[in-house]
């Protein structure tokens, strides 16, 4: 009996020795990352990287697969890709990075970037990204998607870029005797391009069409859509040091107003609220929305025949304009997309740096982004799809005006809050909420926001 | 006769059974057959491993302040006391206080009617298909049918269905049989409660039906003709025979109702997202929202404690309830 329980001891001194090693091993990796990046190699033949993408586009091993044969033919260097669903790719990263068991590479959203960061499980490329011409071959707006606020350093490389543009109805547009290039060009001309639209056009085709529609707390970029219009007042998710939300403030307060009475004139379709994202979208393609706010995704479905969302009438009148001026002269958009992150726990550092490289290439990053119907990151390659047509045009112009989120960590459970409280604001503009809409409710609202917002971001000190 | 003599004589007569009596134990010592044990060993090392050691490090880490910037360090995490449970339960200035609260509250609400409703519609429904009836067979597998159909296909369905432009309840409603004068919002405001509490107590229906029936074909069919002859009812039959004869099922159907109504996630999930509001936030939406899309880990984990102290008491306030119902199957 002893000697059995000896050996049983003994397995467990093994197995926790085992445990401790590899929990050294994985420190040991960290202080080797840390290392600058002067001591690169040539990626080296026969090496087999990781690469965790989303699903990006209709086939997105396949698409990504294509894509990386090239660079497996130019440098011998073989790329395992793997596809992680948007619904668990925040657990996985996130384990990844803290277990340091995960890919070479993966993609990540731009908001997320920071948040990843902070975990510390990834490569500082400040050493690297001058070999893709570092922050001058983007966007302002898209290179400081690679940033975490109060700490120097480049924690990814920007892959491809959206931004929200307005989506409209040209027949609808002609019906109501409205000119396009002046329809949306201010909040004032936006506001009252709804109206004539409500008043002039109740129905087209024999059938009914609102004016304008957006998914409210469902869908997941309810933030995307509102933030514009507060941006467009003056105001701003938090204050220049992100250490205070700014969401209750006159001006914020303004911007979230102006949406929630769209809902409350009857130009905002309120049983759109009820939706998702992805319903709303389909409702525009069926018909029923004159107005809506979207991504360049869809451009790219307008030809396909087997998007069977789409209507005849709709089909054939898209038109796309910039998101509109606000008071304070501008006219912003959100501008998000996905980048690209390396593990600090990569074995393969210099492979993974290869591959990044590779897809940060003008040429490629314009065939992908043309298969995923997404801008390329990259100024250059993002200027060439931009001029193929008009409406690439608007969307190229709504980048380049594109604003994001400050780039802290706590970012994505701030968003949460503010699309939770900006969800509350239009259920009430609908008559469905727990208080009776007025200015009152929404000050209430959104000082509840930057309630919650302060004690997300008191977290950090 | 009066009827309230008959419920014990009934059911002592029906689920007593006379055993043989036994010759008095024999006092030699019986060697123990180690056998059991070992058969039993693999499930119980899985139970620990599966269930009480993740309880317990959950329970571990609600007393840490484990977030975002502490993640990496897990059971390492600073020591927070009992700050977690403080800052929700009692800290009106914590701005997850009024959620929580909220949650509480909408979970009480969603559990009573959704059991209440399951138990109630099944037992209506089980006395129905109990009687002699032409398509009995039929109607007893359609009734089926909801149960084999999972909870986010069911979610899924229910959506599209309580959409008040197009939804077909509206239709059915407003437009087929105008018992309504206007189209109501169901996936917004108050009315989200009754959204997800409807499609939950459809999809429980069946197992409750399927439970019921066979305590009903169960019974004794004498001692309800007994109770005719003597002039009883079809209540009074139902009341002082079917009901008391079905209480260990009511019993258990409640314990295990209440639990999973009170851990229900998947429908106010699928239907709304990850934050259904505040008219229709549950305890678990609020508990996985908290902890994993805000990264409020330990504080998550505080208020999945007491949701679990929550059961813990309702299971011992049940045992005490139905204790003898246990005993007498």
């Amino acid at each position: 009996m002893r000697s059995k329980l000896a050996i049983a001891f003994g397995l467990i001194a093994v197995v926790l020795a085992l445990t401790v090693a590899a929990c050294g091993g994985s420190s040991s990796d960290n202080k080797a990352s840390s290392q600058p990046a002067a001591n690169a190699t040539a990626p080296k033949k026969g090496t087999t990287i990781t690469f965790w993408i989303m699903p990006n586009g209709p086939q997105p091993q396949q698409d990504m697969e294509k894509t990386v044969a090239a660079f497996t033919q130019k440098t011998g260097v073989n790329v395992k890709v793997e596809v992680v669903g948007w619904d668990v790719q925040l657990d996985r990263i996130k384990n990844a990075a803290v277990s340091g068991q995960g890919p070479d590479v993966t993609q990540a959203g731009t908001t997320q970037v920071p948040f990843f960061a902070a975990l510390g499980g990834f490569e500082n490329l400040d050493n690297r990204v001058s070999e893709i011409g570092g922050k001058n071959a983007y966007a302002p707006g898209v290179w400081q998607t690679t940033q975490l606020q109060g700490q120097k350093g480049t924690y990814a490389v920007p892959w491809f870029t959206e931004a929200r543009a307005i989506y409209y109805r040209k027949d609808v547009l002609k019906k109501a005797g409205i000119d396009p290039a002046t329809a949306f060009k201010d909040t004032q001309s936006f506001q009252q391009t709804l109206q004539t639209i409500k008043d002039k056009v109740p129905t087209i085709n024999g059938k009914p069409i609102s004016p304008f529609g957006m998914p409210g707390k469902k869908a997941f970029d309810l933030v995307h859509h509102v933030m514009p219009f507060v941006w467009d007042n003056g105001g701003a998710e938090l204050n220049s040091d992100a250490s205070q939300s700014t969401i209750n403030s006159p001006e914020a307060e303004q911007g979230v107003d102006f949406v929630a009475n769209l809902v409350k004139q009857g130009l905002f379709d309120k049983s759109m609220l009820e939706r998702d994202g992805t319903q709303v979208e389909n409702q525009f393609k069926g018909g029923r929305l004159a107005v809506w706010i979207g991504g360049p995704w869809v451009l790219s479905t307008i030809s396909r025949t087997d998007d069977k969302n789409w209507v005849p009438a709709a089909r054939a009148n898209v038109g796309v304009a910039a998101m509109p001026t606000g008071p304070v002269g501008k006219a912003y958009t959100f501008v998000g997309g996905s980048n690209l992150m390396m593990y600090k726990s990569s074995q393969h550092k210099n492979e993974a740096w290869a591959l990044m490289k590779y897809l940060s290439g003008d040429e490629v990053q314009k065939q992908y982004a043309d298969v995923l119907s997404f801008f390329p990151a990259r100024l250059a390659p993002q200027e060439q799809v931009g001029q193929s047509d008009d409406n690439h045009k608007a969307f190229y112009a709504a980048i380049q005006q594109g604003r994001t989120y400050a780039p802290i960590a706590q970012w994505g459970p701030i968003e949460n809050a503010y699309k939770g409280r900006f969800g509350n604001i239009l259920d009430s503009a609908a008559g469905q909420g727990k208080q009776p809409f007025s200015e009152a409710e929404v000050k209430s609202q959104l000082n509840a926001a930057a309630k919650e917002a302060d004690a997300l971001l008191a977290q950090g000190s | 006769m009066s009827t309230p003599t008959l419920q014990p004589q009934v059911s002592a007569d029906v689920t007593r059974v006379d055993v043989p009596a036994s010759p008095p134990p024999k006092r030699r010592r019986k060697r123990r057959n180690p056998l059991p044990y070992w058969l039993i060993a693999p499930a119980l090392v899985v139970m620990l491993l599966i269930h009480v050691l993740p309880a317990a490090g959950g329970v571990v880490l609600s007393f840490k302040k484990f977030n975002l910037f502490t993640f990496r360090e897990l059971f390492g995490a600073p020591w927070n006391g009992l700050e977690n449970y403080r800052s929700i339960l009692l800290d009106s200035d914590n701005p997850l206080h009024s959620g929580f609260w909220g949650a509480v509250q909408n979970t009480a609400v969603y559990t009573f009617w959704t059991v209440t409703g399951t138990l109630v519609g099944g037992l209506a429904i089980a006395l129905l298909l109990n009687r002699k009836m032409r398509g009995q067979r039929v109607a007893r597998t359609l009734m089926l049918v909801p149960w084999i159909i999972p909870s986010y296909v069911v979610a899924v369905l229910w959506a599209f269905m309580w959409q008040s432009d197009v939804g077909i309840i509206n239709k059915v409603l407003v437009d087929y049989t105008h018992l309504l004068g206007h189209r109501p919002v169901w996936l917004l405001g108050p009315n989200t409660m009754w959204a997800i509490i409807i499609p939950s107590i459809w999809r429980g229906l069946p197992l409750a039906i399927l439970i019921f029936l066979a305590g009903l074909q169960a019974q004794p069919q004498e001692v309800h003709e007994a109770a005719s002859i003597d002039g009883a009812g079809p209540w009074r039959r139902f009341r002082y025979i079917t009901l008391p004869l079905i209480r260990p099922l009511i019993g258990v159907q409640l314990l295990f109702g209440v639990i999973y109504a009170a851990y229900q996630y998947a429908i106010p999930t699928v239907m709304f997202g990850t934050n259904p509001g505040p008219d229709a936030d549950l305890m678990m939406t609020f508990i996985v929202r908290q902890s994993f899309s805000n990264s409020l880990y330990g504080l998550g984990a505080a208020a999945s404690t007491m949701l679990m102290l929550a059961m813990l008491l309702w299971v011992a306030v049940w045992y005490r309830v139905f204790r003898r119902d246990l005993e007498v199957t």
